[in-house]
Protein backbone atom coordinates (compact mmCIF):
# COMPACT_ATOMS: atom_id res chain seq x y z
CA UNK A 1 0.00 0.00 0.00
CA UNK A 2 1.39 3.09 -0.94
CA UNK A 3 -0.24 6.77 -0.36
CA UNK A 4 1.41 9.92 -1.76
CA UNK A 5 0.55 13.55 -1.22
CA UNK A 6 2.19 15.04 -4.40
CA UNK A 7 1.84 19.19 -4.16
CA UNK A 8 0.89 20.81 -7.53
CA UNK A 9 -0.64 23.81 -9.31
CA UNK A 10 -3.92 23.70 -10.90
CA UNK A 11 -3.61 23.57 -15.03
CA UNK A 12 -6.93 25.21 -15.58
CA UNK A 13 -6.10 28.62 -15.46
CA UNK A 14 -3.94 31.34 -14.88
CA UNK A 15 -3.87 31.94 -11.32
CA UNK A 16 -2.27 29.25 -10.21
CA UNK A 17 -3.44 27.40 -6.95
CA UNK A 18 -1.96 25.35 -4.86
CA UNK A 19 -3.10 21.83 -4.33
CA UNK A 20 -2.60 18.36 -3.52
CA UNK A 21 -2.95 14.92 -5.42
CA UNK A 22 -4.11 11.93 -3.27
CA UNK A 23 -1.90 9.03 -4.87
CA UNK A 24 -3.46 5.59 -3.93
CA UNK A 25 -1.07 2.70 -5.44
CA UNK A 26 -0.66 4.60 -8.31
CA UNK A 27 -3.94 5.73 -9.05
CA UNK A 28 -4.90 9.71 -8.23
CA UNK A 29 -7.97 9.33 -6.34
CA UNK A 30 -8.59 13.18 -4.68
CA UNK A 31 -7.45 16.54 -4.74
CA UNK A 32 -7.31 18.47 -2.13
CA UNK A 33 -6.66 22.54 -2.10
CA UNK A 34 -2.58 23.33 -0.43
CA UNK A 35 -3.74 25.41 2.94
CA UNK A 36 -0.47 27.10 3.00
CA UNK A 37 -0.28 28.09 -0.65
CA UNK A 38 0.24 32.18 -0.81
CA UNK A 39 -2.67 32.05 -3.91
CA UNK A 40 -5.67 30.20 -2.85
CA UNK A 41 -4.72 29.68 1.21
CA UNK A 42 -6.72 26.48 1.26
CA UNK A 43 -9.65 27.16 -1.31
CA UNK A 44 -10.54 25.56 -4.87
CA UNK A 45 -12.97 26.40 -7.21
CA UNK A 46 -15.18 23.74 -8.74
CA UNK A 47 -12.59 23.07 -11.63
CA UNK A 48 -9.91 22.91 -8.95
CA UNK A 49 -11.44 20.42 -6.49
CA UNK A 50 -12.28 18.22 -9.65
CA UNK A 51 -8.88 18.35 -11.51
CA UNK A 52 -8.02 14.52 -10.83
CA UNK A 53 -10.95 13.30 -12.73
CA UNK A 54 -9.96 14.15 -16.08
CA UNK A 55 -6.60 12.51 -15.36
CA UNK A 56 -8.10 9.31 -14.94
CA UNK A 57 -10.85 9.73 -17.66
CA UNK A 58 -11.46 7.26 -20.49
CA UNK A 59 -12.05 9.95 -22.97
CA UNK A 60 -8.87 11.57 -22.33
CA UNK A 61 -6.60 12.66 -25.51
CA UNK A 62 -3.15 10.62 -25.12
CA UNK A 63 -1.58 10.40 -28.62
CA UNK A 64 -2.64 12.70 -31.88
CA UNK A 65 -5.52 11.72 -33.82
CA UNK A 66 -5.89 12.70 -37.75
CA UNK A 67 -9.36 12.79 -39.22
CA UNK A 68 -8.59 10.57 -42.35
CA UNK A 69 -12.32 10.20 -44.55
CA UNK A 70 -14.39 11.58 -41.75
CA UNK A 71 -13.13 9.44 -39.01
CA UNK A 72 -10.36 9.88 -36.04
CA UNK A 73 -7.39 7.80 -37.30
CA UNK A 74 -4.48 7.34 -34.15
CA UNK A 75 -1.29 8.58 -35.41
CA UNK A 76 2.05 9.16 -34.13
CA UNK A 77 3.48 12.96 -32.92
CA UNK A 78 6.33 13.37 -36.37
CA UNK A 79 3.60 12.21 -38.74
CA UNK A 80 0.49 14.82 -37.08
CA UNK A 81 2.68 17.56 -36.97
CA UNK A 82 4.28 16.98 -40.33
CA UNK A 83 0.55 17.34 -41.55
CA UNK A 84 -0.09 20.09 -39.85
CA UNK A 85 2.44 22.23 -41.37
CA UNK A 86 1.96 20.96 -44.94
CA UNK A 87 -1.66 22.25 -44.52
CA UNK A 88 -0.70 25.30 -42.83
CA UNK A 89 1.83 26.43 -45.63
CA UNK A 90 -0.83 25.16 -48.00
CA UNK A 91 -3.45 27.60 -46.55
CA UNK A 92 -0.67 30.44 -46.33
CA UNK A 93 0.35 29.96 -50.03
CA UNK A 94 -3.10 30.24 -50.56
CA UNK A 95 -5.05 32.98 -48.91
CA UNK A 96 -2.47 34.97 -47.48
CA UNK A 97 -0.78 34.72 -43.33
CA UNK A 98 -3.74 36.64 -42.20
CA UNK A 99 -5.84 33.74 -42.66
CA UNK A 100 -4.36 32.36 -39.82
CA UNK A 101 -4.77 33.05 -36.03
CA UNK A 102 -3.05 31.91 -33.01
CA UNK A 103 -5.40 31.58 -29.65
CA UNK A 104 -2.71 31.20 -26.42
CA UNK A 105 -3.52 29.80 -23.11
CA UNK A 106 -3.32 31.09 -19.92
CA UNK A 107 -2.56 27.66 -18.57
CA UNK A 108 0.32 27.21 -20.52
CA UNK A 109 3.97 29.53 -19.40
CA UNK A 110 5.16 32.98 -19.82
CA UNK A 111 8.04 31.41 -22.03
CA UNK A 112 5.37 29.23 -24.12
CA UNK A 113 2.86 32.03 -24.66
CA UNK A 114 6.37 34.14 -25.95
CA UNK A 115 7.29 31.19 -28.04
CA UNK A 116 3.79 31.41 -29.35
CA UNK A 117 3.61 34.65 -30.60
CA UNK A 118 6.97 34.55 -31.79
CA UNK A 119 5.38 31.24 -34.22
CA UNK A 120 2.62 33.80 -35.19
CA UNK A 121 4.79 36.36 -35.86
CA UNK A 122 8.13 35.42 -37.60
CA UNK A 123 7.03 31.85 -38.72
CA UNK A 124 2.97 32.52 -39.63
CA UNK A 125 3.89 36.64 -40.32
CA UNK A 126 0.68 37.51 -38.62
CA UNK A 127 -0.45 39.85 -35.53
CA UNK A 128 -4.10 37.46 -35.31
CA UNK A 129 -2.61 36.64 -31.91
CA UNK A 130 -5.00 36.02 -28.91
CA UNK A 131 -5.48 34.89 -25.55
CA UNK A 132 -8.13 33.33 -23.73
CA UNK A 133 -7.96 35.74 -20.59
CA UNK A 134 -8.86 38.31 -23.10
CA UNK A 135 -11.93 36.60 -24.14
CA UNK B 1 6.10 11.59 19.60
CA UNK B 2 8.76 9.94 16.68
CA UNK B 3 9.48 6.98 18.50
CA UNK B 4 6.06 6.12 19.11
CA UNK B 5 5.46 5.72 15.73
CA UNK B 6 8.53 4.08 14.81
CA UNK B 7 8.03 1.48 17.49
CA UNK B 8 3.96 0.63 16.06
CA UNK B 9 5.68 0.78 12.09
CA UNK B 10 8.60 -1.63 13.35
CA UNK B 11 6.21 -3.77 15.24
CA UNK B 12 3.43 -4.06 12.98
CA UNK B 13 1.06 -2.70 14.84
CA UNK B 14 0.37 -0.17 11.77
CA UNK B 15 1.20 -0.63 8.21
CA UNK B 16 1.39 3.20 7.44
CA UNK B 17 1.37 6.53 9.59
CA UNK B 18 -0.44 9.61 8.17
CA UNK B 19 0.89 12.86 9.94
CA UNK B 20 2.22 16.11 8.88
CA UNK B 21 5.66 16.85 6.65
CA UNK B 22 7.39 19.79 5.89
CA UNK B 23 8.00 20.34 2.52
CA UNK B 24 9.60 23.56 1.34
CA UNK B 25 8.52 25.25 4.73
CA UNK B 26 5.07 23.80 3.86
CA UNK B 27 3.64 21.21 6.53
CA UNK B 28 1.94 18.75 4.20
CA UNK B 29 0.23 15.65 4.77
CA UNK B 30 2.25 12.78 4.86
CA UNK B 31 2.19 8.94 4.69
CA UNK B 32 4.86 7.27 6.83
CA UNK B 33 6.07 3.85 6.43
CA UNK B 34 8.20 0.96 7.48
CA UNK B 35 10.25 0.97 4.41
CA UNK B 36 11.21 4.68 4.72
CA UNK B 37 11.89 5.46 8.52
CA UNK B 38 14.14 8.43 7.65
CA UNK B 39 11.16 10.27 6.92
CA UNK B 40 9.79 10.09 10.45
CA UNK B 41 12.34 12.83 11.44
CA UNK B 42 10.06 15.37 9.37
CA UNK B 43 7.24 14.28 11.23
CA UNK B 44 5.26 17.73 12.81
CA UNK B 45 2.08 18.48 14.53
CA UNK B 46 0.96 21.30 11.64
CA UNK B 47 -1.22 24.07 12.78
CA UNK B 48 -3.12 23.77 8.95
CA UNK B 49 -4.78 20.43 9.08
CA UNK B 50 -5.90 18.58 6.43
CA UNK B 51 -8.65 16.00 6.62
CA UNK B 52 -6.40 12.94 6.95
CA UNK B 53 -9.19 10.32 8.21
CA UNK B 54 -10.98 11.06 4.87
CA UNK B 55 -7.66 9.86 3.36
CA UNK B 56 -7.96 6.59 5.53
CA UNK B 57 -10.87 6.09 3.90
CA UNK B 58 -9.73 6.39 0.75
CA UNK B 59 -7.11 3.87 1.51
CA UNK B 60 -9.42 1.91 3.13
CA UNK B 61 -11.40 1.31 0.24
CA UNK B 62 -8.32 0.50 -2.03
CA UNK B 63 -6.93 -2.04 0.27
CA UNK B 64 -9.55 -3.09 3.35
CA UNK B 65 -7.16 -4.90 5.53
CA UNK B 66 -4.17 -2.15 5.57
CA UNK B 67 -3.68 -0.85 9.28
CA UNK B 68 -3.49 2.56 9.96
CA UNK B 69 -2.13 4.90 12.07
CA UNK B 70 -2.84 9.02 12.31
CA UNK B 71 -2.15 11.79 14.24
CA UNK B 72 -5.24 13.18 15.88
CA UNK B 73 -6.83 16.13 17.34
CA UNK B 74 -10.32 16.10 19.12
CA UNK B 75 -12.11 16.87 15.73
CA UNK B 76 -9.83 13.91 14.05
CA UNK B 77 -11.40 11.75 16.73
CA UNK B 78 -14.90 13.00 16.30
CA UNK B 79 -15.21 12.17 12.58
CA UNK B 80 -13.20 8.56 13.39
CA UNK B 81 -16.42 8.09 15.64
CA UNK B 82 -18.64 8.73 12.82
CA UNK B 83 -16.52 7.03 10.59
CA UNK B 84 -16.24 3.47 13.11
CA UNK B 85 -20.65 3.81 13.35
CA UNK B 86 -21.28 4.19 9.73
CA UNK B 87 -18.51 1.14 8.76
CA UNK B 88 -16.47 3.29 6.68
CA UNK B 89 -13.41 2.41 8.96
CA UNK B 90 -12.74 -0.31 11.28
CA UNK B 91 -11.28 0.66 14.96
CA UNK B 92 -9.65 -2.20 15.01
CA UNK B 93 -7.25 -1.11 11.98
CA UNK B 94 -7.25 2.48 13.27
CA UNK B 95 -4.21 3.11 16.04
CA UNK B 96 -4.69 6.97 16.65
CA UNK B 97 -1.63 9.45 18.09
CA UNK B 98 -3.45 12.31 19.75
CA UNK B 99 -2.37 15.56 19.81
CA UNK B 100 -3.47 19.09 21.29
CA UNK B 101 -5.63 21.42 19.28
CA UNK B 102 -9.21 23.10 21.14
CA UNK B 103 -7.94 24.98 23.83
CA UNK B 104 -8.94 23.71 27.57
CA UNK B 105 -7.43 23.83 30.77
CA UNK B 106 -6.68 20.40 30.27
CA UNK B 107 -4.43 21.40 27.68
CA UNK B 108 -1.91 24.21 27.71
CA UNK B 109 -0.64 24.24 24.19
CA UNK B 110 -3.15 24.48 21.49
CA UNK B 111 -2.56 23.87 17.93
CA UNK B 112 -4.81 24.85 15.05
CA UNK B 113 -5.91 26.45 12.02
CA UNK B 114 -9.07 26.93 13.08
CA UNK B 115 -8.06 28.99 16.11
CA UNK B 116 -6.93 32.04 13.78
CA UNK B 117 -9.23 35.32 14.84
CA UNK B 118 -12.02 35.62 12.19
CA UNK B 119 -11.66 38.65 9.72
CA UNK B 120 -15.72 40.05 9.48
CA UNK B 121 -16.07 42.99 7.62
CA UNK B 122 -18.69 46.03 8.64
CA UNK B 123 -20.71 45.05 5.80
CA UNK B 124 -21.32 41.27 6.27
CA UNK B 125 -21.81 42.62 10.12
CA UNK B 126 -24.58 44.63 8.89
CA UNK B 127 -25.90 42.20 6.33
CA UNK B 128 -25.04 38.48 6.68
CA UNK B 129 -24.16 36.28 9.74
CA UNK B 130 -20.96 37.03 11.57
CA UNK B 131 -19.27 33.67 11.89
CA UNK B 132 -17.74 34.27 15.00
CA UNK B 133 -21.61 34.51 16.11
CA UNK B 134 -22.82 32.35 18.86
CA UNK B 135 -26.31 30.17 18.01
CA UNK B 136 -28.01 32.65 21.10
CA UNK B 137 -27.18 35.59 19.07
CA UNK B 138 -28.51 34.88 16.19
CA UNK B 139 -31.91 33.38 17.67
CA UNK B 140 -32.15 37.04 19.11
CA UNK B 141 -32.90 38.40 15.03
CA UNK B 142 -36.59 38.25 13.91
CA UNK B 143 -37.47 35.36 11.55
CA UNK B 144 -37.57 37.62 8.36
CA UNK B 145 -34.43 39.26 9.21
CA UNK B 146 -32.49 35.78 10.24
CA UNK B 147 -33.97 34.68 6.57
CA UNK B 148 -32.66 37.64 4.83
CA UNK B 149 -29.01 37.32 6.93
CA UNK B 150 -28.68 33.77 5.48
CA UNK B 151 -29.83 33.96 1.89
CA UNK B 152 -26.96 37.27 1.90
CA UNK B 153 -24.65 34.75 2.97
CA UNK B 154 -25.96 31.52 0.24
CA UNK B 155 -26.40 33.86 -2.33
CA UNK B 156 -22.24 34.51 -2.20
CA UNK B 157 -21.80 30.44 -3.30
CA UNK B 158 -19.65 30.25 -6.38
CA UNK B 159 -20.60 26.58 -6.55
CA UNK B 160 -17.68 25.00 -5.81
CA UNK B 161 -18.99 22.20 -3.21
CA UNK B 162 -15.96 22.19 -1.43
CA UNK B 163 -17.40 21.93 1.62
CA UNK B 164 -18.40 18.70 0.50
CA UNK B 165 -15.09 17.81 -1.01
CA UNK B 166 -13.18 18.87 2.30
CA UNK B 167 -15.68 17.22 4.60
CA UNK B 168 -14.59 13.89 6.91
CA UNK B 169 -17.78 12.65 7.09
CA UNK B 170 -18.67 12.66 3.39
CA UNK B 171 -18.64 9.59 2.18
CA UNK B 172 -21.46 8.78 0.56
CA UNK B 173 -20.97 6.84 -2.83
CA UNK B 174 -24.27 8.32 -4.19
CA UNK B 175 -24.22 11.72 -3.32
CA UNK B 176 -27.49 13.47 -4.58
CA UNK B 177 -25.46 16.17 -5.47
CA UNK B 178 -24.47 13.94 -8.59
CA UNK B 179 -27.31 11.68 -8.69
CA UNK B 180 -28.05 11.25 -12.87
CA UNK B 181 -31.95 11.61 -11.56
CA UNK B 182 -31.89 15.00 -9.79
CA UNK B 183 -29.32 16.75 -11.57
CA UNK B 184 -28.88 15.75 -15.18
CA UNK B 185 -25.42 16.06 -16.44
CA UNK B 186 -24.69 19.35 -18.23
CA UNK B 187 -27.87 20.74 -16.26
CA UNK B 188 -26.75 23.91 -14.24
CA UNK B 189 -26.43 23.38 -10.63
CA UNK B 190 -29.12 23.75 -8.21
CA UNK B 191 -30.55 26.91 -7.12
CA UNK B 192 -29.37 28.64 -4.02
CA UNK B 193 -30.40 27.97 -1.04
CA UNK B 194 -31.21 24.31 -2.45
CA UNK B 195 -28.14 22.98 -2.07
CA UNK B 196 -27.06 24.02 1.33
CA UNK B 197 -30.07 23.58 3.17
CA UNK B 198 -30.41 19.63 2.00
CA UNK B 199 -26.51 19.33 2.69
CA UNK B 200 -27.75 21.12 6.22
CA UNK B 201 -30.26 18.47 6.78
CA UNK B 202 -27.58 15.67 5.76
CA UNK B 203 -25.46 16.90 8.28
CA UNK B 204 -27.56 15.88 11.25
CA UNK B 205 -26.36 13.48 13.14
CA UNK B 206 -22.79 13.73 11.03
CA UNK B 207 -21.03 17.00 11.38
CA UNK B 208 -18.60 16.85 14.04
CA UNK B 209 -17.91 20.51 14.15
CA UNK B 210 -14.24 20.49 12.92
CA UNK B 211 -14.95 23.81 10.52
CA UNK B 212 -12.95 22.22 8.09
CA UNK B 213 -15.86 23.31 5.57
CA UNK B 214 -15.80 26.60 6.29
CA UNK B 215 -11.78 26.82 5.80
CA UNK B 216 -12.32 26.00 2.28
CA UNK B 217 -15.32 28.35 1.74
CA UNK B 218 -13.94 31.03 -0.82
CA UNK B 219 -16.84 32.80 0.13
CA UNK B 220 -16.76 32.56 4.08
CA UNK B 221 -20.45 31.29 4.43
CA UNK B 222 -20.37 30.66 8.10
CA UNK B 223 -21.07 26.99 7.10
CA UNK B 224 -20.32 25.67 10.85
CA UNK B 225 -22.47 27.86 12.45
CA UNK B 226 -25.31 26.54 10.12
CA UNK B 227 -24.35 22.79 10.95
CA UNK B 228 -24.11 23.71 14.23
CA UNK B 229 -27.38 24.57 14.50
CA UNK B 230 -28.67 21.17 12.66
CA UNK B 231 -26.66 19.30 15.47
CA UNK B 232 -28.51 21.22 18.41
CA UNK B 233 -31.68 20.09 17.09
CA UNK B 234 -30.18 16.91 16.69
CA UNK B 235 -28.83 16.90 19.87
CA UNK B 236 -32.75 18.53 21.89
CA UNK B 237 -34.54 15.26 19.93
CA UNK B 238 -32.25 12.75 20.20
CA UNK B 239 -30.30 13.59 23.00
CA UNK B 240 -27.55 12.37 20.90
CA UNK B 241 -24.21 14.17 20.63
CA UNK B 242 -22.48 13.58 17.08
CA UNK B 243 -19.28 12.07 17.14
CA UNK B 244 -18.88 11.82 21.07
CA UNK B 245 -18.49 8.27 20.86
CA UNK B 246 -18.14 5.41 18.55
CA UNK B 247 -21.96 3.76 20.10
CA UNK B 248 -24.63 3.88 17.86
CA UNK B 249 -26.48 6.74 15.90
CA UNK B 250 -30.24 7.41 16.19
CA UNK B 251 -30.16 7.96 12.28
CA UNK B 252 -27.92 5.29 11.41
CA UNK B 253 -30.85 2.45 11.05
CA UNK B 254 -28.34 -0.38 9.27
CA UNK B 255 -27.01 -1.33 12.74
CA UNK B 256 -27.75 -4.72 15.00
CA UNK B 257 -30.84 -2.16 17.17
CA UNK B 258 -31.26 1.12 17.54
CA UNK B 259 -30.54 1.67 21.12
CA UNK B 260 -31.51 5.31 21.26
CA UNK B 261 -35.10 6.69 21.66
CA UNK B 262 -36.48 9.97 20.45
CA UNK B 263 -36.99 12.56 23.51
CA UNK B 264 -40.08 14.27 23.99
CA UNK B 265 -39.87 17.23 22.16
CA UNK B 266 -39.43 20.49 24.13
CA UNK B 267 -41.14 23.42 23.05
CA UNK B 268 -39.10 25.87 24.46
CA UNK B 269 -40.23 29.06 22.15
CA UNK B 270 -36.52 30.11 21.46
CA UNK B 271 -36.31 27.74 18.64
CA UNK B 272 -33.90 29.09 15.25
Amino acid sequence: MECKLVPSICSYCGTGCGLLFEVIDDQIVNTLPMKTHPVNEGKLCIKGWNLHEHVNSFLRLKQPLIKTFGRFIKADWNEAIGLAADRFRNIIDQYGPDSVGVLVSAKITNEENYLAQKFARAVIGTNNVDHCARL
Amino acid sequence: MQDTVKAWLENGTIDVFLGYKKVDNHPLPHCFTKARLEELEDLVVSPDRYPLEKIATHMTTAKPEVKIGMLARDCTQRALNVLYIWNQLDPEKIQTLNVNCCPSPLKEKADCSYLRPATVGDYKKEKGVNNAALLEQLSEYGQEERLGRWMYEFQKCIKCYGCRNICPVCFCKECSLEHEDLIKTGALPPEIPVFHLIRAVHMAGRCIDCGLCEEACPMDIPLRLLYRKVNDIVAQVFDYKTGTSASQSPFNILGDSVTLEPKPIQLTGTDS
